[in-house]
């Protein structure tokens, strides 16, 4: 193990650099793209900070904003589905498929629609996915994080925080309820600055005490007894990840809502470019921010003027892959 | 005793008497509007879906020896929902025509299920199909929620329908649905016994003189043509067809042809508490019917999980 930390690593960060490159470019083009259109030389020169004023207010006042929020929650979704993938040692364990989203959501509406505490949606989020996480734990029982149990038990709550989503929205008035719905399947629409502000402050501080532990998370992809045996504390690895995890979930859909299937797509792409052997969390990263960047441009433009939440589009592009997934005849790493 | 609830119950206060006059064709004509007009065609409903949606439950079950193969987890529902959306977008309106749409969606979903169980392996494996449908749900209902957005006027009524409700809904879609449940019902009874023979496993049911082909195939038309009548009534209502064969098969054992007869009651009792558990819990207004069957049967499912005795059907 500690050869790898000694050895630069060519590919991965030949990977990484590469998907960095298609994030900035899949940035630009969407702050260039929408109702007007802005050469990419323009949109440049306005980034930097001299343009004339008209594409100076387009690019950095209307688009910018929602290009950040859209990367930032992207890549917080991606490192948390890769990190509990990793921690469940199953590719299907996502905050998504286990209701973390839901239950975040749930609370989040419930803040907004001013049911209970009054608290910030971010918080509410983040009170949502911890007690989700924390129920699955409890009705998983003594398997932990392992096996379909939890996941079930995740799919359950998904679909109790999911009603009782709807019953808030038809608790309250109509326009209320409207100007919620795109919030509840996952847009960038509804963000607030304030929330994109604590969600970068999360990505940046998660991002950085993942790479310290990156040697512990490597050695959780063996079984229990070899990770100890290379000096792991499991269980302090073990509450560490799924905390970061809860997090960026908690935070990432107080911003975009639950926007499913980032969380298993980007570290999927991510897994397959990178050497195996490693976590791939900064191309995880990476590639959720492009994900979510490329199926939020795809909803301002396949039926504009009007504007596909980034939610649904994921589900469209997602859920037959997974399904792929799923139904495939031999299910080799399922288990 | 339920029903009595039902027609007891409700936004307007109506005494107990008033509501028994009323059903012997007296009483005042407020209430005779109320009890006659509003309430019991919801009742009605109500009944008749539970009853459609437990079976189907059941027999799926059955057939997919997995308990937790239930119409609305497993995409039936969705695929309903969506045709239903598709057509209220092209315009219709009519009862006949919702009801057919609404079947053929639900026999899509069914038949993606059906096919999904064939694959190697995923028959043993309850969660994986579980997850599978759940996927193929979240896609329906992803396509359904596109269609919303690009048309207001059908959204509203679209997402009114989506959650599940059996108020406001006339005996006219009654009569529209009727012959399909009806069709669906004289099936069942057909499929009792082959299905009593499945159960010991398909060699023991050829060896019996059954054609599990032709059991599947008549299952998959039987469990479309009631989750797709019971939808085309009530909405997607999902976990209907999980509580109902469980309360059953608790009180029968494994025999399917017994867990059929206690579904009878069993179901409708299930929808119409839940549909009187909606109205009372949010009095004046009202609560979804799909909000108040997910409430009681996501916990269901978890005690059905944590039970651990999965594959035992």
């Amino acid at each position: 193990m500690s050869s790898e930390i000694t050895m630069p690593d060519t590919r991965n960060t030949l990977v990484n650099l590469a998907l960095f490159g298609l994030m900035v470019l899949i940035l630009l083009t969407s702050l260039s793209t929408g109702t007007v259109q802005i050469s990419l030389s323009d949109t440049v020169s306005a980034v930097v900070g001299n343009a004339d004023p008209m594409t100076d207010f387009v690019v950095n006042e209307l688009r910018l904003s929602r290009v950040v929020a859209g990367s930032l929650s992207g890549a917080a979704l991606a490192m948390a589905g890769c990190l509990m993938q990793t921690l469940a040692r199953n590719r299907l364990a996502t905050p998504g498929i286990i209701g973390i989203d839901n239950a975040a959501t749930a609370f989040a509406v419930a803040s907004v629609v001013g049911v209970g505490l009054s608290l910030a949606p971010s918080a509410m989020a983040l009170a949502g996915a911890a007690a989700a996480t924390a129920i699955a734990f409890g009705l998983a029982g003594a398997n932990g994080t392992r096996g379909y149990r939890f996941i079930v038990a995740g799919i359950g709550i998904g679909a109790i925080a999911g009603a009782v989503t709807q019953l808030m929205l038809s608790r309250v008035a109509i326009d209320t309820a409207n100007a919620a719905y795109p919030w509840t399947v996952g847009s960038l629409n509804a963000r607030d600055n304030r929330s994109v502000l604590i969600l970068g402050i999360g990505v940046a501080a998660g991002y950085l005490i993942l790479m310290c532990v990156t040697r512990a998370l490597n050695t959780l992809q063996f079984s229990d007894a070899v990770a100890i045996a290379l000096g792991t504390r499991l269980r302090a690895v073990r509450i560490l990840g799924l905390g970061l995890s809860v997090m960026l979930t908690g935070l990432a859909v107080s911003v975009c809502g639950p926007v499913g299937l980032i969380a298993l797509l980007a570290p999927e792409l991510a897994r397959a470019l990178c050497r195996p052997g490693k976590i791939p969390l900064t191309a995880a990263a990476l590639a959720g921010a492009s994900f979510m960047l490329v199926a939020d441009l795809l909803g301002r433009i396949l039926l504009a003027p009007l504007e596909i939440p980034v939610g649904i589009i994921t589900a469209i592009v997602g859920s037959p892959y997974l399904l792929w997934i799923l139904l495939r005849p031999s299910p080799r790493s399922l288990t | 005793m339920v029903i009595l609830a039902s027609l007891l119950n409700g936004a307007g206060p109506v005494s107990a008497i008033d509501v028994m006059a009323a059903l012997m064709g007296a009483g005042t004509g407020e209430a005779f509007f109320v009890v006659t007009e509003l309430r019991l065609p919801r009742t009605i409903i109500a009944l008749i879906t539970g009853l459609a949606l437990g079976l189907a439950g059941a027999i799926l079950q059955s057939m997919t020896r997995n308990p937790l193969a239930e119409p609305g987890l497993l995409g039936v529902s969705a695929g309903s929902g969506f045709a239903v959306a598709l057509a209220i977008l092209w315009g219709a309106s009519t009862a006949t025509i919702t009801t057919m749409v609404a079947q053929l969606g639900a026999l899509a979903g069914c038949a993606l299920v059906i096919a999904a169980t064939r694959v190697q392996g995923l028959g043993n494996d309850p969660v994986r199909l579980v997850l599978a449908g759940a996927t193929l749900s979240s896609l329906l209902m992803a396509l359904t929620s596109m269609l919303m957005l690009m048309d207001q006027r059908a959204a509203d009524e679209i997402r009114f329908w989506i959650t599940g409700s059996v108020a406001g809904k006339s005996l006219s879609m009654l009569w529209a649905t009727l012959p399909f449940i009806l069709v669906g019902l004289a099936l069942i009874g057909i499929l009792a016994r082959p299905l009593a023979a499945m159960a010991l496993g398909e060699k023991a049911a050829v060896g019996l003189g059954h054609h599990p082909g032709r059991i599947r195939f008549l299952i998959t038309v039987t469990v479309a043509l009631l989750v797709g009548s019971a939808t085309a009534l009530a909405g997607p209502l999902i976990f209907v067809g999980l509580v109902v064969p469980f309360i059953a098969r608790a009180f029968s054992g494994p025999d399917i042809r017994k867990t059929l007869w206690l579904c009878v009651p069993i179901g409708p009792a299930v929808v119409l508490g839940a549909d009187v558990v909606s109205r009372l819990i949010a009095t004046p207004s009202e609560m979804p019917l799909g909000v108040v069957t997910a409430l009681i049967g996501a916990p269901v499912l978890l005690a059905i999980v944590r039970a651990g005795r999965m594959p035992s059907l």
